[in-house]
């Protein structure tokens, strides 16, 4: 069992950091006290983290903070980045308007 | 303030579309046909594109090229639209965003 | 849904080069790029690239990116623009929004070709207006011709924070200050000398303190840091500046692999999430190949050769090439990667310090904390000669996988010999005949051709000189230093601009005999 996976493993009290107040997550607008707490809170995954805090489910789908996130979760669990398994990739890897995403081309389009 | 770049000593004279003109917030302007909208702000010294949701903060072009989605704008109505990646045309609306509206924080 | 050989996402070096090769065989091949023009990263490559022939060395970026097109083009090979693939599978099914619908495509094979994807680092005010990444700072003013701002400080010594910041001085911004929170400079030491002597200033273990301005950037603090990355109390300094680019490394754009179920690592050495993968480019899935930087960053030059290593290993795949045919241009191709992958950058020596070079000669310290090689420094070096008349003077004091100088000089003063990444010797300095195509031919602009004395207690300087306007012959001005601080009056007497020289013009300037090899730049008064 890796680090990450062990709940039973004692992390420590959340202690406040001069700099909670930065924010991580430009679209969905999450500091990095925040993303700090949701560890403490049990959030141990970037999954977790995602779905708690929706940090990387913004606009721009964690293009920007997803390495800064993965980062600050692994400091806080005191382990390697490397050892966190990042958040699920899934369809669409863009931005795309819902509108679009339902308007299937015809076959026949598509075959020239 | 002179932000284009004329001639460039490695790309020689820059080429551009025809002049066209478009408004931003309602202030006509001009840009040329099929830079990024972006481009056209950036030129005209606009900095500010949006006022972010939560803390109405204000965000400009970061990344351009259509990642970080920090640069997106009201286009003719439609929000959201990454401004550096979408081409300029004639007549264009393009309005400051405040969370996802053209309308300013106190009027929503 | 629509079926292809080979179906490419990113429209990039690694991308086009597989697609050459690949359609080359007969494949029938389609590349999606969500871009609105193809080429990736290389139209915003203006600088000229090192290697040696077969890495297209001495040739600007833009320029192997249009003849990448051409080739492209020439093969039969597809290339679909404002086309974004947002879902690739495991069956290889790959779809791709076109316009305003979603569109199918079946692949028979999958080369991912997606690059990278800037980091970005945090302090107060980094998400303030004005505060951009330096791709963006090299898309707006190669691509769409807009500075990027007027006063800039720039955060980041790598290869990218170098190249960005002389590309920042060439369309006419000032450059502010290069800044770094590593205490030596990341990047290939002639990418800093060229900025340091235009007179920007570098600091080496600083970072940014904070962003100031209330809706947009008016200012930035930077401080000293120490061993541990604290800031230093008391080591703070202000700037003026509108804008902070950022330029603190790359990461894989890998998630479309991930998403298609490829076994995945977190490697450092490589960027980041990678696919794991064999030299080919083989992914853990048959017919799911990888190339550039989505596998590990390294330079736009590999990326192409990896392109080539992914296209003919599809062909082989599907059956468009032999077995033996594919070894044979692996060897081949496998001699060109390996070449660049030499030297005191090569990622096998990444993280390592270096403290002298192949030839057992200390390497400049100062170079790596300041951007310049020191005056008393750069006697050692074996390209910096002394010959009546003149003669070329060669700055380049790192291991680096280059050669062109070698063979831009018709008389063969200058060598480099067998190995690419050794350092260039004059053997020959009493043959120059001052044609200058050794100055133009450098892609770190580190060759200069010097007249120790004239005869009458003055000397000449020949610079590489890639900014406008062109001084007039005559024009007083004063000679900068290595460091980019004033030593002398100089006085301009020719600026040769030959199509020869590909932009990279000669700018001759009379300085008194004593600055001959300190004066290393020209700045009018």
């Amino acid at each position: 069992m890796n680090k990450v996976n062990d709940r039973s493993r004692d992390i420590g009290p959340f202690v406040p950091g001069p700099d909670d107040d930065m924010l991580i997550c430009r679209c969905e607008e999450i500091t990095k006290g925040e993303i700090r707490k949701a560890v403490h809170d049990g959030m141990w995954t970037m999954t977790e983290i995602r779905r708690y805090l929706r940090t990387g489910m913004g606009l721009c789908q964690g293009q920007t903070c997803g390495k800064l996130v993965k980062g600050i979760v692994a400091r806080e669990l005191g382990v390697s980045p490397a050892e966190l398994e990042p958040a699920t990739s899934r369809v669409p890897m863009r931005p795309i308007e819902m509108y679009i995403f339902a308007n299937e081309a015809k076959e026949a389009d598509v075959h020239e | 303030m002179d932000t284009r770049i004329a001639v460039h000593p490695i790309l020689g004279e820059t080429t551009k579309g025809r002049e066209i003109s478009f408004t931003f917030d309602g202030k006509e302007m001009t840009g040329y046909e099929g830079e990024p909208i972006a481009a056209a702000l950036k030129a005209a010294g606009v900095m500010i594109h949006r006022y972010t949701k939560k803390e109405h903060k204000p965000r400009g072009i970061f990344c351009a090229i259509g990642r970080c989605t920090d640069c997106v704008m009201v286009v003719d109505g439609v929000p959201n639209v990454r401004t550096c990646i979408t081409p300029l045309k004639e007549g264009m609306d393009v309005r400051t965003q405040y969370g996802v509206s053209a309308e300013p924080f106190d009027k929503q | 849904m629509k079926r292809y050989d080979l179906i490419i996402v990113g429209a990039g070096p690694s991308g086009l080069s597989a697609a050459i090769e690949a359609a080359k065989r007969g494949m029938k091949t389609i590349i999606f790029d969500e871009n609105e023009k193809p080429g990736g990263q290389l139209f915003k490559q203006i600088h000229k690239f090192f290697g040696s022939k077969e890495h297209k060395a001495k040739i600007r970026g833009f320029v192997i990116g249009e003849q990448l097109l051409k080739e492209a083009d020439e093969a039969g090979v597809e290339v679909k623009l404002n086309a974004t693939v947002i879902g690739l599978y495991q069956d290889k099914e790959v779809v791709v929004k076109i316009g305003e619908e979603i569109c199918h495509y079946k692949g028979d094979s999958i080369i991912i070709a997606t690059g990278a994807a800037e980091n970005m680092v945090t302090f107060p005010g980094w998400t303030l207006p004005g505060v951009i990444g330096a791709g963006a700072a090299q898309t707006m003013m190669n691509l769409h011709g807009v500075k990027p701002g007027q006063k800039i400080l720039m955060l980041g010594s790598g290869n990218v924070g170098l190249v960005v910041s002389f590309q920042l001085l060439q369309c006419g911004c000032d450059v502010v200050a290069l800044v770094d929170a590593a205490p030596r400079v990341g990047g290939y030491g002639v990418h800093a000398a060229k900025v340091a002597r235009t007179g920007v200033p570098f600091y080496l273990s600083h970072t940014i303190v904070k962003a100031e301005g209330e809706d947009k950037v008016t200012g930035v603090t930077i401080a000293e840091v120490d061993s541990s990355f604290k800031f230093i109390p008391g080591t703070e300094k202000h700037f003026d500046v509108d804008t902070i680019c950022l330029a603190v490394g790359l990461s894989p754009m890998s998630q479309l692999l991930k998403m298609a179920g490829c076994e995945m690592e977190d490697n450092p050495k490589r960027g980041g999430q990678v696919p794991i993968c064999d030299e080919n480019g083989r992914t853990s899935i048959p017919g799911i190949f990888v190339a550039g930087d989505v596998s590990g960053i390294e330079e736009a030059s590999s990326a192409m050769i990896e392109g080539r290593m992914a296209g003919i290993t599809a062909a082989e795949y599907l059956g468009y090439m032999d077995k033996e045919e594919l070894d044979k241009g692996m060897e081949e191709l496998d001699h060109a990667l390996n070449g660049l992958r030499q030297g005191m950058f090569a990622p096998k020596n990444r993280g390592k310090k270096i403290t002298e070079t192949e030839e057992g000669i200390p390497v400049s310290e100062n170079l790596l904390t300041k951007g310049y090689v020191a005056d008393d420094e750069i006697e050692r070096f074996p390209g910096v000669t002394h010959a009546k008349g003149i003669h070329p003077v060669i700055e380049c004091t790192q291991n680096i996988p280059c050669n062109p100088c070698q063979d831009a000089c018709p008389k063969k003063c200058i060598s480099i010999g067998e190995n690419i990444t050794s350092l260039p010797t004059v053997p020959h300095a009493e043959d120059c005949i001052n044609c200058g195509m050794c100055v133009a031919s450098c892609s770190g602009q580190a060759i200069f051709l010097v007249d120790e004395d004239c005869g009458d207690g003055t000397a000449t300087v020949t610079l590489p000189y890639e900014f406008l306007p062109l001084p007039e012959p005559g024009t007083k001005g004063v000679g900068l230093g290595r460091s980019g601080q004033p030593v002398c009056q100089a006085e301009v007497v020719s600026v040769k601009s030959l199509k020869a020289f590909d932009k990279t013009n000669l700018l001759t300037m009379r300085v008194p005999k004593e600055y001959a090899m300190k004066a290393r730049f020209f700045k009018a008064e």
